[in-house]
């Protein structure tokens, strides 16, 4: 039993100390001392250096003369110290704009100042997963002391950023810390139930460390009226349920920590738990039992789009199809970039941020190129699965210090240098290897997954009951299986047919993590089958849900305008129709040429749209509706165009410093929809992306928005580089802070007041 | 649904029977993942920089101001971020329906400061400088609303809003003051951007 000390800044308030607190420790040293004094009831004080880092600080001081002053002033307690280590009050992409890297480094320069004069660090009060994570690695790899690690919940149990006891546990006990936990957030009472799912689900030392209980608030001040007695009690009650370390956060005093240091030195009772196979991304775990759906469509292998996606760097076409296979009901997504001549570090980790923006599913890092896999690991915001390994010494010693780092789940397939074994039973010997040689790197068993290999029926029809056989034996070792399923039906007609009655074979074999389309239907159907068959799906309750209209199928369902029926192209651009406009684009395209289609048709009935919208008949929902179903119609006449008569390119970009970007968005489906193509490169887009995306695509014009005037200053940085690049493309600016008059005064050419305009002023430069 | 609550969605949106559908269905979805926040802090004088113009007209003949930091918090912008690739439709009526239920949400959460008070006036209206948000966050130290500032001056999550409530003394929206009077498109419709039907 350890007890680490209470507050800092109700002491500080109490001698009337204000101003920055972490200056104080310089300003006045003296008084620091005397607080971390009266903390030496405590094993472990902490330094008042919460607010210390990089990001956050930006005093009179310099960090090193801070930290180092903090130190000296925390030795004063006689006691253990450990540096106390804060958020960087920043949010991290994708959702803000810091850097993983960047906050990673902040979290460096605090270790390397302080890895020689400490005893420990706390890292503490984190809200969001992802800092913690890049907190914790910045301090493990600049520093041997022991981490203690806790983050902030609220009263549904989850983080800020929506991470569960579950999720934070698995996270900072992949990374290794020494011990983790709750602090702040609520008193002990109400963080008690966390408490034990943390103590339920790791084997790591919990730490807690309340608030005196919830405070009210009086005058604007927070008055926390928790009693001594109360807090004691509940320390004793945390210390039976198996909490290993204590102390007190917000409200809390010396006499309580006085008071709870009898506990000190206690034993504490032991909580070993049972592990499942367990991988998740920030906001959702995915516990591989029964059986669990691996949407395997973000592999370029056998898909020619995708690889095209992949070459040209088009990170959207995978978002796309990632947010389909969540929409499908996939658990989890298989992602591979493994093509030639490409850089696969790059692309692998640019595409695992992209996805994770979108995506709450969990991924599956999908490499055999063991820095692209590295690189992926560290960025995923989560602990991933990685596919993979096999009975090959050379790859097991490349791939398994990288999943004890960071803790992942390794797939192994039971195959080795030598190719597939034939038999169930050499396949099982080679699983077997892979679990003990997992293990002397220190990588626990339900780390592990295993795929015992699907051969194609065409070629080898004899073997694939060896598959389903080595997946019976695979699970006596006590983990979890996987096969990719669609392989045993290539070169057979029907191959769906073959695909989900193997899949049945399997699953009643011990699948677990089939790798396959979640966009069949038939084969997420014989999955929801299986659950009803073998008692999983209790009262067949997902079944029943996913089914129960299946005898009265509805028309596609499109949001918003799933009752409209129309009757002709012109018609359905107009009304906004989306989800007929491909087929009645065929059906013009049977009677017109695809430039009649485009100029009496779709330009009409969008210029019908647009004046509609001018003259207040009609408004924004409607227009990007019309805009949406032109685009798609656009993309069926499109194909048809003699070459050549393609419209011309339009670079997107919200500036540097701006993520506020559905202005860009609006503006972009509606340039489609009149058939310009689209290069969008997002929100908060250096200056020298747009200058690249310039010299690549030579544009006919460059549209950048910005929403605030605060950016407004990366507005005209971008405009003043693209100058400086000779740039001959036609500058366009927009935002609701934007006139015509800033717009003069920040170079631009033109600016347009929304996106209607914006596709005037182009079409009268392109006649 | 609250009639200002729509009329507030009307005056982002045009007011158009055919969303009506759509706005139900994108407040249903905003009520059940939206994770709203509100923290604040009393203060008996204004603080620095309150006590210049228009915030110290605006707060003439309080006794006390309070400032204060709310948030739909960030699942809200990610779903309008992943709507604007599957249903850009959608994702434009989400946007305005989760701008109007932040100030809904807000406006009831505000009736526990009893109801001699202003309206919620936040830096950016009438004139005044959208930077100074920084203040109100560095003052009311929004951490546990998880509404931080980024180096360009704004709040993420997107859908947040930094206010200055006077105590003491009644007032309501007006367009007065506000940098766009002369050239409003809601005002242009009869409309109010704040919503509210009559003034």
């Amino acid at each position: 039993m350890i007890i680490f000390d209470g507050g800092m800044g109700s002491e500080l308030e109490k001698r009337g100390l204000t101003g920055i607190p972490e200056e104080l420790n310089i300003t006045h040293a003296e008084e620091i001392k005397a607080i971390h004094r009266a903390y030496s009831a405590a094993d472990i004080v902490t330094t008042a250096t919460f607010g210390l880092n990089g990001i956050k600080y930006h005093g009179k001081y310099g960090i090193k003369e801070i930290a180092e002053a903090a130190v000296e002033n925390a030795r004063a307690s006689g006691k253990k110290v450990f540096f106390d280590v804060g958020p960087t009050g920043a949010m991290l992409k994708p959702m803000g704009t810091l850097t993983f890297d960047r906050a990673y480094e902040a979290y460096a320069e605090i270790a390397e100042i302080t890895k020689d004069i400490v005893d420990g660090y706390i890292v503490e009060t984190f809200s969001d997963v992802y800092e913690i994570k890049a907190c914790v690695l910045a301090l493990k790899e600049h520093s041997d002391k022991p981490i203690f690690a806790t983050m902030t919940f609220d009263s549904s149990a989850r983080t800020l950023t929506g991470s569960t006891p579950e999720i934070v546990a698995l996270v900072l006990e992949g990374l290794g810390v020494d011990a983790l936990g709750a602090n702040c957030s609520l008193g002990p009472r109400e963080l008690f139930p966390i408490a034990e799912r943390f103590l339920a689900c790791t084997d790591v030392p919990v730490i807690i460390q309340p608030n005196r209980g919830l405070p009210r608030m009086e005058n604007g001040r927070s008055i926390y009226d928790l009693t001594e007695d109360e807090f004691v009690y509940w320390t004793k009650k945390y210390i039976s349920a198996g909490v290993s370390v204590v102390g007190g956060c917000c409200g809390t005093t010396p006499e309580f920590i006085r008071r709870i240091s009898e506990f000190s030195g206690r034993k504490v009772k032991s909580h070993k738990t049972q592990h499942g196979t367990s991988i998740c991304s920030a906001t959702k775990q995915v516990v591989v039992e029964n059986v669990k759906v691996c949407g395997e469509r973000l592999n370029p292998t056998g898909k020619k789009k995708l690889k095209e996606a992949v070459e040209r760097g088009d990170m959207d076409y995978l978002v796309d199809e990632a947010i389909k296979q969540q929409e499908a009901g996939a658990d989890l997504l298989d992602l591979n970039v493994g093509i030639p001549k490409i850089d696969e570090a790059q692309a692998l980790s640019a595409a695992v941020e992209k996805i994770q923006e979108y995506v709450d599913l969990p991924i599956q890092i999908d490499s055999s190129d063991k820095t692209a896999i590295e690189r992926a690991v560290r960025i995923y915001n989560g602990v991933p699965l990685i596919n993979s390994v096999n009975g090959d010494d050379d790859v097991m010693d490349r791939v398994f210090p990288i999943a004890k780092k960071y803790g992942a789940v390794v797939l192994g397939l039971a195959m080795d240098e030598r190719g597939v074994p034939k038999t169930a039973k050499e396949r099982y010997a080679i699983a077997k290897k892979i679990v003990e040689r997992a293990a002397a790197y220190g990588i626990p068993k339900h780390k592990i997954m295993i795929d015992t290999l699907v051969l194609t029926a065409s070629a080898e029809q004899s073997l694939v009951k060896e598959t389903v056989e080595a997946l019976r034996l695979v699970r006596r070792l006590g983990v979890k299986t996987a096969l990719g399923v669609s392989n045993v039906s290539f070169g057979l007609p029907n191959r769906g047919l073959l695909n989900k009655t193997f899949l049945t074979m399997a699953m009643t074999s011990g699948l677990n993590m089939p790798i396959m389309n979640p966009l069949d239907g038939e084969m997420m159907g014989a999955v929801k089958a299986f659950g009803v068959l073998s008692n999983i799906d209790g009262n067949a309750e997902e079944y029943i849900s996913t089914y129960k209209d299946y005898n009265a199928p509805t028309a596609a369902v499109v949001t918003g305008s799933a009752d409209k029926t129309v009757a002709n192209l012109y018609d359905c651009i107009k009304k906004g129709v989306r989800s007929q406009a491909a087929a009645l684009a065929e059906k013009e395209l049977e009677t017109s040429d695809p430039m009649t289609v485009i100029n009496e048709v779709l330009i009409k009935s969008l210029e019908e749209v647009g004046r509609l919208f001018d003259g207040g008949k009609l408004f924004l929902p409607q227009l990007v509706s019309s805009a949406e179903a032109a685009k798609t119609a656009f993309e069926v006449v499109g194909k048809r165009l003699p070459k050549g008569a393609e419209k011309a390119t339009v670079v997107l970009a919200t500036v540097k410093g701006d993520v506020h970007d559905i202005g860009k968005n609006i503006v972009k489906v509606v340039l489609e929809s009149y058939g310009y193509k689209v290069i969008d490169l997002g929100k908060d887009v250096p200056v020298r992306t747009v200058v690249e995306a310039y010299e690549k695509y030579r544009p006919l014009a460059i549209g950048l928005s910005a929403l605030m005037t605060t950016t407004v200053g990366g507005m005209e940085e971008t405009i003043k580089a693209l100058r400086a690049a000779n740039c001959t493309s036609k500058i366009f600016v927009g935002g609701a802070v934007i006139t015509a008059d800033i717009a003069k005064e920040i170079d631009a050419d033109y600016y347009t007041e929304n996106a209607l305009e914006f596709v005037k002023v182009l079409d009268s430069i392109t006649k | 649904m609250s009639s200002l609550l729509k009329s507030r969605i009307y005056a982002y949106l045009g007011e158009s029977g055919e969303t009506d559908g759509l706005i139900d269905e994108c407040l249903e979805e905003i009520a059940s993942t939206a994770r709203f926040r509100y923290a604040y802090k009393t203060f008996a004088e204004p603080p620095e920089f309150l006590r210049r113009e228009p915030y110290s007209k605006f707060l003439e003949g309080t006794r006390g101001v309070i400032l204060s930091v709310m948030t739909l918090g960030r699942e809200t912008d990610k779903r309008i971020g992943v709507l604007a690739r599957t249903d850009m439709a959608k994702s434009v009526v989400y946007d305005a329906c989760a701008s109007a239920y932040l100030e809904q949400l807000a406006d009831e959460y505000e009736e526990r400061f009893g109801e001699d008070r202003t309206y919620r006036f936040c830096p950016g209206y009438g004139g005044s400088d959208i930077k100074d948000v920084k203040y109100i966050i560095e003052l009311v130290k929004p951490e546990a609303t998880g509404v931080t500032l980024t180096e360009s001056g704004y709040m993420l999550p997107l859908k947040s809003m930094a206010g200055i409530i006077g105590i003491g003394k009644k007032t309501e929206k007006t367009c007065a003051g506000c940098a766009q009077l002369a050239h409003c498109n809601y005002r242009q419709e009869g409309k109010r951007c704040y919503g509210s039907e009559n003034k």
